[in-house]
């Protein structure tokens, strides 16, 4: 009978012994809320070392920096100034800081450059009896070259929408697919489409990911390939049309179909985004997005910073005063050929 | 026949060596303890339990912050006694579930969460004296769910899936007050070896759905999966019903792949008992056909 005792005084021993895993939850002041921060880029943020090679200040010597800014007086406007400021040094599209009352943001990818799109261009070529497949508009331009605008990969696409598209456009000579603006949203839709455009399954590229909080610590890249879609594909030509605001999914996307033999991209360099972006939060319940797992293009190269055209196109102010878009006329022209 | 003597040897998991020598010698018949005898009635008791309480939720893999809130719960207990051991192994089966909205420190973020667990055990049974039955042995537990967190991007959820073999032990004691018959019972579990699923450090759901694997399932142990569970129950007849009152507090724990995990559950629970025997027959009964 002792013998048992013992082995339960032993296990209540090491039940009161069992250790807890938590973190407390620090207290909601400027220090902790920029230290938190800094501490969740640092450790968690995909991209240090390749920002550093493009000129990006050092995540230490950025903690340096902005961390004399920040005391305990301050307003939430000023730490979210501070913070941001901070962020930008990232120089990424990915990284936001949300409050109640603005978005933290680096838009630079494309507000410093020409937008190379017009709305009222866009309305012009889509007319009025343009077809609608979920997030898809699409056309028969007067040329029998088929017309395809995405706008979003927010809006969901199925392969019951692809199939119907395809089939309407299967006449056409050409395709334009115009994913300008388009500033990302789900991958699995861009890979959708994309997937219309290859008979065969390719390599388009790499993704990795994080395996500790070392600034290189990761994962061994895993290739992605990109499968032809079981339903109606693309055998023509065709003409991805890209600008500035491409970013993210849409990146993702141009990289996908420059694998594709029969597609041209064509237009601006895109605005890149090639980080899949994580989510975190500070002590005082701002919300923070940044890169964590970094995606490469065939050759393992960084699209970070966007994929350059196959053929360089920008709008002019001439094509635009006849009411002309410059990059659908140039394509127009390219698939004629 | 002799018995050959087991040699310990220094090692720096004393403890949790302990703990398994615990189990199995707890799963032992006492020598100083006669068997009862061997009943022809299989007792069986079925327990189902409702509960409130708060949980604690940690996942670094969503947020840095500890979210609290309310959960409900439900636990379903089957406890059998045996022929094995002439008796004096028990049975114990036990289902629960419990969902939970928890909100951060700020208050403008929400995380649900809900687990379904499993855990069937083996129990060595003895009296102590004055009625009080201690219970030992090892069960055998699994667990599946999620925490999903809603403004996170592309790592809003955890998802929860594990496998583990523990050393449990339970004290049952009935008593009288007032000729009213109550019974306290308090049993705690502690699991040993098991393994768990878990991204990496920074992996994201969309890479694991192109089939990337990296070390997803985790071999776990107290060290780094500290994990417990306490059982605290009271019953008491009302009205010749058997009812139960109790306190559960369940500690799931993990730091595996450069994660830190936890949830901690504290519930207070009620519900009733049900108390069954299946007789045996002796010999076969003939009934008159009725023409």
């Amino acid at each position: 009978m002792k013998s048992h005792l013992l082995c339960l005084y032993a296990f209540l021993l090491a039940l009161a012994c069992t250790s807890c895993i938590r973190e407390e939850n620090p207290d909601d002041t400027p220090a902790n809320n920029f230290e938190t921060l800094w501490r969740i880029i640092d450790t968690q943020y995909c991209f240090h070392d390749y920002k550093e090679q493009e000129g990006c200040l050092p995540w230490d010597e950025v903690y340096a920096k902005y961390r004399p800014r920040v005391h305990d007086g301050m307003t939430d406007a000023q730490l979210f100034e501070v913070l941001c400021d901070m962020l930008s040094e990232l120089r990424d599209g990915h990284v936001n800081l949300y409050s109640a009352a603005d978005v933290g943001r680096y838009w630079s990818w494309h507000e410093d450059y020409p937008a190379n799109f017009s709305d009222s261009l866009h309305r012009a070529y889509l007319g009025t009896n343009y077809r609608i497949a979920s997030g898809i508009y699409y056309k028969i331009l007067d040329d029998n070259i088929g017309y395809i605008y995405y706008g979003s990969f927010s809006s969901a696409i199925g392969d019951g929408n692809l199939d119907e598209v395809m089939h309407y456009l299967r006449l056409c000579n050409g395709l334009i697919v115009d994913v300008r603006n388009n500033s990302g949203g789900t991958l699995t839709y861009a890979e959708r489409l994309a997937a219309r455009f290859t008979n065969e399954k390719r390599l388009v590229g790499y993704i990795a990911h994080k395996t500790g909080t070392g600034h290189n610590d990761f994962s061994t890249p895993e290739a992605e390939y990109l499968e032809p879609s079981d339903g109606v594909r693309w055998q023509k030509r065709a003409v991805v049309l890209t600008n500035r605001s491409c970013y993210s999914a849409t990146n993702t996307f141009v990289r996908d179909m420059r694998e594709c033999p029969l597609v041209t991209i064509m237009g601006d360099r895109t605005g890149g985004g090639s980080g899949l972006p994580f989510s975190s939060e500070l002590p005082n319940g701002w919300s923070v997005r940044f890169s964590a797992c970094p995606m490469y293009d065939a050759d393992m190269q960084q699209i970070e910073f966007g994929i350059e055209p196959d053929i360089s196109v920008s709008l002019t102010q001439e094509d635009m005063a006849r009411n002309k878009d410059t990059m659908i006329e140039t394509a127009r022209d390219f698939l004629k050929q | 026949m002799t018995r050959t003597p087991l040699h310990a040897s220094p090692c720096r998991f004393t403890c949790l060596r302990t703990l398994l020598a615990a189990c199995l010698a707890a799963s032992l018949p006492g020598r100083a303890q006669q068997a009862a005898p061997l009943p022809d009635n299989r007792h069986t008791t079925h327990a189902t339990l409702f509960g409130a309480g708060r949980s604690s939720l940690y996942e670094t893999y969503l947020s840095p912050l500890t979210y609290t809130g309310p959960h409900l719960s439900v636990l379903h207990e089957t406890l059998r006694k045996t022929h094995w051991l002439d008796g004096r192994i028990t049975t114990q089966g036990v289902f629960d579930g419990f969902f939970c909205l928890a909100s951060n420190p700020a208050g403008n973020a929400d995380e649900m969460g809900g687990k379904l667990n499993y855990a069937h055990g083996w129990h060595y049974n003895w009296t102590v004296g004055h009625g009080l039955r201690l219970m030992a042995g090892a069960e055998i537990h699994t667990g599946i769910g999620a925490i999903y967190n809603n403004r996170n991007s592309n790592n809003p959820v955890q998802a929860k899936a594990e496998l583990d073999l523990g050393a449990t032990v339970m004290a049952i004691y009935p008593f009288r007050i007032r000729k009213t018959p109550f019974t306290a019972r308090y049993q705690a579990s502690l699991p040993l070896l098991g393994a768990m699923f878990s991204p990496r450090y920074g992996q994201s759901y969309y890479e694991m759905s192109l089939g990337n694997y990296d070390r997803n399932v985790c071999f776990t142990h107290p060290g780094n999966a500290p994990s417990m569970r306490h059982f605290l129950t009271l019953d008491f007849p009302i009205a010749g019903f058997t009812f139960r009152a109790g306190y559960l507090c369940d500690i799931r724990q993990s730091r595996v792949n450069g994660l830190r995990s936890h949830i901690w559950n504290h519930s207070f629970m009620i519900g009733y008992v049900k108390h069954f025997s299946f007789v045996k027959r002796k010999e076969p009964q003939h009934f008159p056909f009725i023409l």
